[in-house]
């Protein structure tokens, strides 16, 4: 059955030409190529290199970011490609967010001009797989306190600590990484033949299966002078990738959940309990109308952000309550649309619980759901209470 | 160096569920797409120009929404979209047919490529049609193209199995899968065809001497049969292979 989107609210009539054409040839590629394999992927716990060279053929990769073979689109468009990816898997999603935003965004906008020129066209193509090491072991919700450090030798840099929970580290051709140098936060090229830097694949995950999740280890991890970050210092450098990274997943977001309404909406009208569809009793559709309402909710929310980045008029709290907002419905969507399913909702049949499991992580980073709930708190009293030095 | 058109063609999407409205299709609600085989013969045309270089022209016949068809192949890589612009409503074959043979003309066709029937009429009249018109070679149901300067050699259906024919230029192409996939958008293809512009071409007035009466729904298909019980295993077995054509 083709994939019809829900658009109550008729979104796609404030989307310019070019982004719809964006987003349906996204959208295409992954009923074509990601549905039909995501299941396989998670089995063999594996992110499909086709995937990777698909995605830079189809010049969707830094999406927003101009100049430099990089696309250009607005960040509607970037919204749009990312809700049609994370459609197909989080994981997937989480691939291109992190290559676009996390780690071409700070070479293009923090890099000399030789990094970018080195880096930025091979990673838009895919040839490049990037990503970006700033959580550590101990350090997640509060990265000011990282320990890996860096250290300035005569000739270049030496890197010293672990980053973990890190999207891409085992498949990546280089990393940017945070470190501290004299106490200061400083961004780092390292690419994967560096000496003394190793990034292990982790394990045993229950969720974002069809990604790729290490750890990046540095023991004297030495590289030349020319890979620091010139143009920034401290958290504003990790931050402002972070913000693109949000706003991309309050879209991907949306998503996760259509793809679970539709599934959900589908089962329900062909499932037959007591002589009728299930879609006939009112508990049922009172579930399908409360997800038709929150997906639609968030698309506005969502929409509306990305005219504010476009616009370049936009602050960072708005982007943490589309990311918290969404996922957190897209969560719950997920949970419901497997009640609907019955006992068939835990099956690989269907996708509800590889996107519900998905969601749990897309809660957690990039920010938990908590940590922007503080961040809003902070923006309303403008006190923060994130530690208890106050 | 070859000057290639492409005819493309808008039709409602074939998943959309088409309502009769005062005895004709109502189509204002529908969404629009290319059609299949149209997608097909876009291939095999910018096949053709990687080959033997040149330039290729997507050419429609309809109203303005049917720029986006024109749009979408850009966005594929053709050099020029143009229209025949026609209002919306029936236009007969032999009109199409018509006012498309003199736009190829006036493109400088030497080789024209389509679909092998559209999705919403399965008329397979447009190509040879259009040939007739021109007074050009015409070639249907082709699943393989070898290129060359002034000429190609074709593969088509023939009663033995597979014929190979060779053809000079000028000739109508209508062709059937067989060439590959058709290739997907990119984003600069894609942002080449925000900014292109569509050539709308003046044709004459061609009077068709068809018209529709009415418009009529398929017949509702009869409700399917079911089965319940091991006990019918061989039946269903039998019906799939004999009647459904599946096994």
């Amino acid at each position: 059955m083709p994939y019809e989107a829900l658009d109550f609210y008729d979104v796609d009539s404030l989307l310019t030409e070019e982004e719809l054409m964006v987003r349906d040839m996204v959208r295409e590629w992954v009923d074509d190529k990601v549905i039909p394999n995501i299941e396989q992927a998670c089995r063999d716990g594996v992110f499909p290199d086709e995937w990777r060279q698909d995605l830079g053929e189809m010049g969707v990769l830094g999406a927003p970011l101009k100049g430099y073979g990089c696309p250009g689109l607005s960040y509607t468009a970037y919204g749009l490609i990312c809700q049609e990816l994370e459609r197909g898997d989080s994981g997937l999603r989480s691939f291109a967010s992190v290559q676009g935003s996390l780690a071409m965004y700070p070479i293009w906008d923090f890099g000399s001009e030789e990094q970018k020129e080195k880096y930025l066209p091979k990673m838009a193509t895919g040839e490049y797989v990037g990503c970006f090491g700033l959580t550590e072991p101990d350090y997640g919700s509060n990265p000011g306190d990282m320990i890996t450090r860096a250290e300035e030798l005569e000739d270049g840099f030496l890197l010293n600590g672990a980053k973990m929970w890190i999207t891409n580290g085992t498949i990546a051709d280089l990393a940017v990484v945070w470190a501290k140098l004299d106490g200061k936060i400083r961004g780092f090229i390292v690419e994967k033949d560096d000496e003394g830097f190793s990034a292990p694949e982790m394990k045993g995950k229950h969720s974002l299966k069809a990604s790729v999740t290490s750890e990046l280890v540095f023991q004297d991890c030495k590289i030349p002078k020319d890979r620091i970050l010139p143009n920034v210092s401290g958290l504003r450098g990790p931050f402002s990738c972070l913000n693109n990274a949000r706003y991309g997943i309050s879209w991907g977001a949306i998503g996760a959940a259509q793809a679970c309404f539709n599934s959900a909406k589908e089962y329900a009208l062909s499932r037959i309990q007591f002589d009728h569809p299930i879609a006939s009793y009112q508990l049922v559709q009172n579930k399908l109308s409360w997800m038709l309402r929150e997906i639609t909710k968030g698309q506005l929310l969502a929409y509306h952000l990305g005219k504010k980045k476009d616009e370049g008029n936009w602050f960072p709290e708005q982007i943490s309550l589309a990311k918290m907002n969404n996922v957190d419905i897209a969560l719950e969507i997920a949970r419901v649309a497997r009640d609907i399913h019955g006992a068939n909702g835990i099956l690989d049949e269907y996708p509800i619980m590889r996107h519900m499991a998905n969601l749990e992580s897309v809660k957690t980073y990039e920010g938990t759901h908590d940590i922007h709930n503080l961040i809003l708190g902070r923006y309303i009293t403008g006190i923060q209470s994130f530690t208890r030095k106050l | 160096m070859v000057e290639i058109v492409v005819l493309v063609k808008q039709v409602p999407d074939t998943n959309a569920k088409i309502e009769i409205k005062d005895g004709r299709a109502d189509l204002s609600m529908i969404k629009w797409i290319t059609s299949p085989y149209d997608e097909y013969a876009l291939e095999v045309a910018l096949q053709h120009k990687e080959a033997v270089g040149g330039s290729v022209t997507a050419l429609t016949l309809g109203p303005a929404r049917c720029d986006k068809t024109l749009k979408d192949a850009k966005a594929l890589g053709v050099d020029k979209i143009a229209r025949v612009d026609v209002d919306e409503g029936y236009v007969d074959s032999l009109s199409i047919q018509s006012m498309l043979a003199e736009a190829c003309k006036s493109l400088g066709a030497e080789v024209v490529y389509c679909g092998k029937a559209a999705a919403d009429t399965n008329a397979g009249s447009t190509g040879p049609g259009v040939a007739e018109k021109l007074g050009w070679a015409s070639i249907a149901n082709v699943t393989n193209v070898v290129f060359a300067d002034n000429s190609l050699e074709l593969m088509q259906p023939a009663p033995e199995g597979q014929a190979k024919i060779g053809v000079n230029l000028p000739a109508v192409i209508t062709c059937d899968k067989g060439m590959g996939e058709p290739r997907r958008a990119n984003v600069k293809g894609i942002m080449m065809a925000k900014r292109a512009v569509v050539d709308l071409i003046e044709t004459g007035n061609f009077e068709g001497n068809t018209s529709v009466i009415e418009h009529t729904s398929p017949p509702q298909k009869p409700p399917g049969k079911s089965y319940e019980g091991s006990e019918h295993v061989s039946e269903v077995v039998k019906l799939l292979r004999d009647e459904a054509n599946v096994i």
